[in-house]
């Protein structure tokens, strides 16, 4: 704001306060219940300072697991959600790239056809066609494989159309002096629109981890083994304990733990992730 | 070097839409050609059909005695400076002069030399290791113009390349544009639609209108012997003055001289170059002059010279006239003005061409 009044000033970060600790307070609630012992979680005697289980907790989820739910190390659906999330980012970006840079700078028989068919996706998300697609991926033998958990979900009309709008703005007059100077179509995509992309590319990135990682329902359907699960669902699998207590402390620290490759993504795409969304290089 | 050959050359858009037709004219080699035209006229199109960027669909375009019709841009051996520059942002001053060569593979060490060597001509190296966006307009174009030198082409194309520069850089850089091209001797096109710049630029003007050439010559031909209304207007600032003559209704009043001017049937038009009209000394005898008398409605002293603004008899077309010097006229009231025989030009009022007097 150009105008300094105090009062605005100290209302808008008053708002701006109460707004973070709404947000921040369940998380901050989810560390220090990862921190306790199990006793005092059941007694419902948690206090607001953290205890000093930590470390003991932490190791016990990653390498060990649950006593009484599905005992397995969390490391592993770490790592497939890990895994999971940077091939669907990937490979989205990948594609959609290509098929952007086809759209835009080609001409063939049916492009804006081949266009709208890519638009039309965006009404179909993967709950909608989550049958045949399940079928499919059965039918090829791609159940509790990489490929079946994540080839489905890499089709990105959002990263297309993201990429579409962003070649458009870069000027003509650049491909026909990339002409000029000797360069193909390749080594123009390449050459000068890869790396003016770079922004946008990274902002895609961070969407796409974060789509990536948080998927629930395709990962539920499509993995059976133990091995291949992901964090999400290795959450959701711990909760669900017969006749016993589940073990607050160690879902709390899967949890923490869930959070965090996101939060380093984004923090660390951060200022390339605000450019990529706000601003062109040009 | 070569020089470039337009053999009745035409493109016609999808849906029947020709935007130029019929070009046919010859660039010598090391020759400096201007194409100069209103918006609209085709000049672009035609230098980028000569460049390759758009198909040609009648006719022929040569460079150096080779039919390049259907040669790729990056075979014609030219190089071309846009509008915007078109500099790769993401590249620094260097590589973007050097990535042309590159692409050529030429070997490091030469593109090295060349890069230096037109670095030094354009004043550019302080700058090669930044980036387009941490430069003036002025020196981008000078990065543009270096990456089309580096290539040391056979012909150089420019898209109208001074109209993003302020007027003070835009002069200059003319200046500039010309003594380089003196100084390595490519052939050059350059396409504007200032006439300032044509008029100072070209060994060979060459100016479009809808399409298609009124007039190919050089620059004081053609601004003494305009072949039509078009030229006539198009070349000079401020524009040549026009005055319909029509024989049915006699001569305007206020003209004096003009009786014996050969106005065909259908009307002319009488042109007068500011610059060619005088002050009226009050001689007696009008000789081989025509005298004009203005009402004159306004008056502009710039120092060197003062302009006159006004209409014929009073209330005829208006006029204007560029006197060197100071000038002395109160700004209104009745002036009379001369012109000398051999500076009027006529033309036919329906078709626009010169009619010789």
């Amino acid at each position: 704001m150009v105008e300094n009044r105090p009062f605005a000033a100290i209302l808008s970060h008053v708002i701006l306060i109460i707004g973070v600790v709404i947000i921040a307070f369940p998380v901050y609630v989810a560390f220090v219940a990862s921190t306790t012992d199990p006793t005092t979680i059941s007694n419902g005697q948690l206090s607001l300072i953290p205890d000093h289980h930590l470390i003991e907790n932490y190791a016990k989820v990653l390498f060990e697991g649950t006593e009484r739910s599905t005992k397995q190390p969390m490391i592993v659906p770490l790592m497939n959600s890990f895994i999971m999330a940077m091939i669907i980012a990937c490979g989205k970006i990948f594609i959609s790239l290509l098929s952007a840079f086809a759209i835009v700078y080609f001409r063939f028989p049916f492009r804006n056809t081949a266009f709208w068919v890519i638009f039309l996706t965006l009404m179909l998300p993967v709950e909608v066609r989550i049958y045949p697609t399940y079928k499919i991926v059965a039918d090829l033998h791609m159940l509790d494989t990489y490929a079946g958990l994540t080839i489905p979900l890499i089709a990105s009309a959002t990263a297309t159309l993201l990429f579409r709008q962003f070649f458009m703005t870069v000027p003509d007059e650049l491909i026909e002096a990339s002409k000029i100077d000797g360069a193909g179509p390749w080594k123009f995509f390449i050459d000068t629109l890869l790396p003016l992309s770079m922004t946008s590319i990274a902002a895609m990135f961070v969407i796409q981890f974060i789509y990536g990682w948080n998927q629930y329902l395709w990962p539920l359907l499509i993995t059976t083994r133990d091995d291949m699960q992901t964090i999400v669902i290795g959450i959701q699998k711990m909760l669900t304990v017969t006749d016993a207590l589940t073990e607050w402390q160690l879902a709390m620290a899967t949890t923490i733990l869930a959070m965090l490759p996101p939060v380093i993504v984004v923090v660390a795409m951060q200022r390339l992730f605000v450019r990529g969304l706000t601003e062109t290089e040009k | 070097m070569a020089g470039v050959l337009l053999n009745s050359v035409g493109k016609t858009y999808a849906g029947n839409i020709r935007a130029v037709s019929d070009i046919s004219f010859a660039v010598p080699d090391g020759g400096f050609c201007v194409l100069v035209g209103p918006s609209g006229c085709g000049k672009s199109t035609l230098l980028r059909m000569i460049a390759g960027l758009e198909t040609i669909t009648d006719g022929e375009i040569s460079i150096g005695g080779r039919v390049v019709n259907q040669v790729e841009p990056m075979h014609r051996d030219i190089a071309m400076v846009f509008q915007n520059y078109a500099l790769y942002p993401h590249m620094s001053v260097y590589d973007n002069m050097a990535y042309g060569l590159r692409n050529r593979k030429t070997p490091e060490p030469e593109i090295a030399t060349r890069v230096a060597e037109a670095a030094r001509i354009l004043e550019l190296e302080p700058f090669l290791k930044r980036r387009p966006k941490q430069l003036s307009g002025g020196q981008r174009q000078r990065v543009a113009m270096g990456r089309a030198i580096v290539r040391k082409p056979q012909v150089f194309l420019f898209d109208e390349p001074l109209s993003n520069l302020d007027a003070k850089l835009r002069g200059q850089m003319r200046v500039e544009i010309k003594t380089l091209q003196r100084q390595l001797g490519v052939t050059s096109v350059y396409v504007t639609h200032d006439q300032l710049e044509a008029m100072t630029l070209a060994d060979m003007l060459v100016v479009m209108n809808r399409g298609r050439i009124e007039q190919i010559g050089e620059p004081l031909y053609l601004y003494e012997n305009p072949a039509t209304i078009f030229v006539a207007g198009f070349i000079g600032a401020p524009p040549m003055n026009m005055i319909p003559l029509a024989p049915a209704t006699g001569v305007p009043a206020g003209i004096l001289g003009a009786e014996t001017l050969p106005v065909p049937p259908t009307g002319a038009i009488l042109g007068i170059r500011p610059e060619h009209l005088h002050l009226d000394r009050g001689e007696t005898a009008l000789g081989d002059r025509l005298r004009l008398e203005l009402k004159i409605d306004a008056v502009e002293a710039v120092g060197a010279e003062t302009y006159f603004y006004g209409h014929l008899g009073s209330t005829g077309p208006r006029l204007v006239v560029r006197e060197a010097g100071r000038g002395s006229a109160s700004p209104h009231g009745i002036r009379a003005f001369t012109a000398d025989r051999t500076q009027i030009h006529l033309f036919d009022k329906v078709s626009g061409n010169r009619i010789e007097l």
